[in-house]
C-alpha cells in the first residue's frame, strides 16, 4: 500500500515541502493553537498518510491530547524538525522504558 | 493470600509446577528484555546519526528557500510550489526484530528531475530549483529518521511491556508461589506432627488400658489364690 507524506504548520514552513511535492498539507497560523490540534486530530484519521512532518515550536504549542498522538502515533509517524537532535517525547519513552536518559550526552 | 490455599499435598505439587514454569518464563522473559535492549542501543546510534544529518538538511533547506524568496518574491515561490504535479509515495514493508515488527519504509518520486516538477522552467529561476532540491533531500532524510524513530517507539513500547511481564513475575508471581508453598509445606508438617502426637497418645492409653487389665487380673490370680490359702 503506498502512502504519502503530510506537513502541518505554518504556511512558510509547508511551502519548502510543497516545492519538493508534497501534496498533502496544513496550513496553520501558529497563533491559532486550536486549529493546530484539530489539524493534528485530522491528520492522524488520515489513512493515505504514513509520514507527518511538523516543526518542533508547534509540537510544542500542542494541548495534551494531540501531543501524546504525535509522541506515540506509528501509523502515522511524526517526525519533527528544528529541535535538535533527540527532540520530542521519544526521550522521557527511552528514560521510562529503559530507565536510562540515553540521549544525555548532547 | 497465603491462607487462600488448601494445605493439601495435591495443592502443593500444582503449587511447585506453577513456580518451575514461572521461572523458566521469567528466565526467558529476562533474556528477550536484555536481547531488545541490546538491539535498541544499536538502532539508537543510528537514529542519532540520522537526526543529525536531518536537522542539517533542514537547516540547508530553510536558507536556500529563504534565499528563493528573498530574490523571487514569496508569491512565485508559493506559485511553484502549488504547480508540482508529481508527489513522493512511500511503501512500508515490515521486518522483524526479535519479534517486534518494525516498518521498512520505500520511497519513491521524492527526488525529481527538473521537467517532472511541473512548474516552468522559464518563469523560475535556479534558485527556486536548488530550494525544491534541498527539500528533496530533507524529505528523504525525514523518511529514513521515521522508519528509525518507528522502529524505536515500538521497540520502547515491547520493552516496556517485557520489563513489566519480568517484574510482575519477579515482584508479585513468584513470591506469592513461595509463600504458598512454604505455608502449605509448614501446614502438612503440623498436621504430621499432630499425627504422630496422637497416635503415641492412643498408644499410651492403650498400654495403661492394658496395664490395667493386668493389675485387675493379677490382682484377681491373687485374691483366688489367698481364698485358696484361706481353705
Amino acid at each position: 500500500m503506498s502512502q504519502e507524506i503530510a506537513v502541518v504548520g505554518s504556511p512558510d514552513f509547508t511551502t519548502g515541502f510543497r516545492l519538493a511535492g508534497v501534496r498533502k498539507f496544513y496550513n496553520v497560523e501558529s497563533e491559532d493553537a486550536d486549529e493546530l490540534d484539530d489539524a493534528v486530530r485530522e491528520v492522524a484519521r488520515d489513512e493515505d498518510v504514513g509520514i507527518v512532518v511538523m516543526h518542533d515550536d508547534d509540537v510544542a504549542e500542542l494541548s495534551r491530547e494531540p501531543r501524546s498522538i504525535v509522541d506515540t502515533s506509528i501509523e502515522p509517524t511524526f517526525v519533527t524538525l528544528g529541535g535538535g537532535a533527540g527532540s520530542g517525547g521519544l526521550r522521557e519513552q527511552i528514560k521510562r522504558a529503559i530507565g536510562i536518559d540515553l540521549m544525555d550526552e548532547d | 493470600m497465603a491462607k487462600d490455599v488448601k494445605p493439601t499435598r495435591k495443592n502443593l505439587m500444582a503449587i511447585e509446577d506453577r513456580i518451575e514454569l514461572s521461572e523458566r518464563g521469567h528466565d526467558t522473559l529476562e533474556q528477550k528484555r536484555d536481547g531488545l535492549i541490546m538491539e535498541f542501543m544499536d538502532i539508537l546510534d543510528k537514529a542519532q546519526d540520522v537526526r543529525g544529518g536531518m536537522e542539517e538538511d533542514y537547516q540547508t533547506a530553510q536558507k536556500k528557500i529563504n534565499m528563493a524568496r528573498a530574490m523571487e518574491g514569496d508569491v512565485t515561490v508559493r506559485g511553484a510550489a502549488a504547480a508540482l504535479k508529481e508527489h513522493p509515495e512511500i511503501t512500508t514493508e515490515s521486518n522483524n526484530i526479535m519479534g517486534v515488527v518494525v516498518p521498512q519504509i520505500e520511497s519513491s518520486k521524492v527526488k525529481k528531475s527538473l521537467d517532472e516538477r511541473g512548474y516552468g522552467v522559464l518563469g523560475t529561476s535556479a534558485r527556486i530549483d536548488e530550494a525544491a532540491e534541498a527539500y528533496e533531500d530533507l524529505l528523504e532524510s525525514i523518511i529514513l529518521a521515521a522508519e528509525v524513530e518507528t522502529a524505536m517507539k515500538k521497540m520502547l513500547k515491547e520493552i516496556e511491556t517485557t520489563k513489566r511481564r519480568v517484574n510482575a513475575l519477579e515482584f508479585k508471581l513468584l513470591p506469592e508461589l513461595y509463600n504458598n508453598q512454604e505455608y502449605i509445606e509448614q501446614k502438612l508438617e503440623e498436621q504430621e506432627r499432630e499425627e504422630i502426637f496422637r497416635l503415641k497418645k492412643i498408644k499410651d492409653k492403650k498400654e495403661a488400658e492394658e496395664k490395667a487389665e493386668e493389675e485387675a487380673a493379677r490382682e484377681a490370680e491373687a485374691e483366688a489364690a489367698e481364698t485358696v490359702d484361706a481353705d
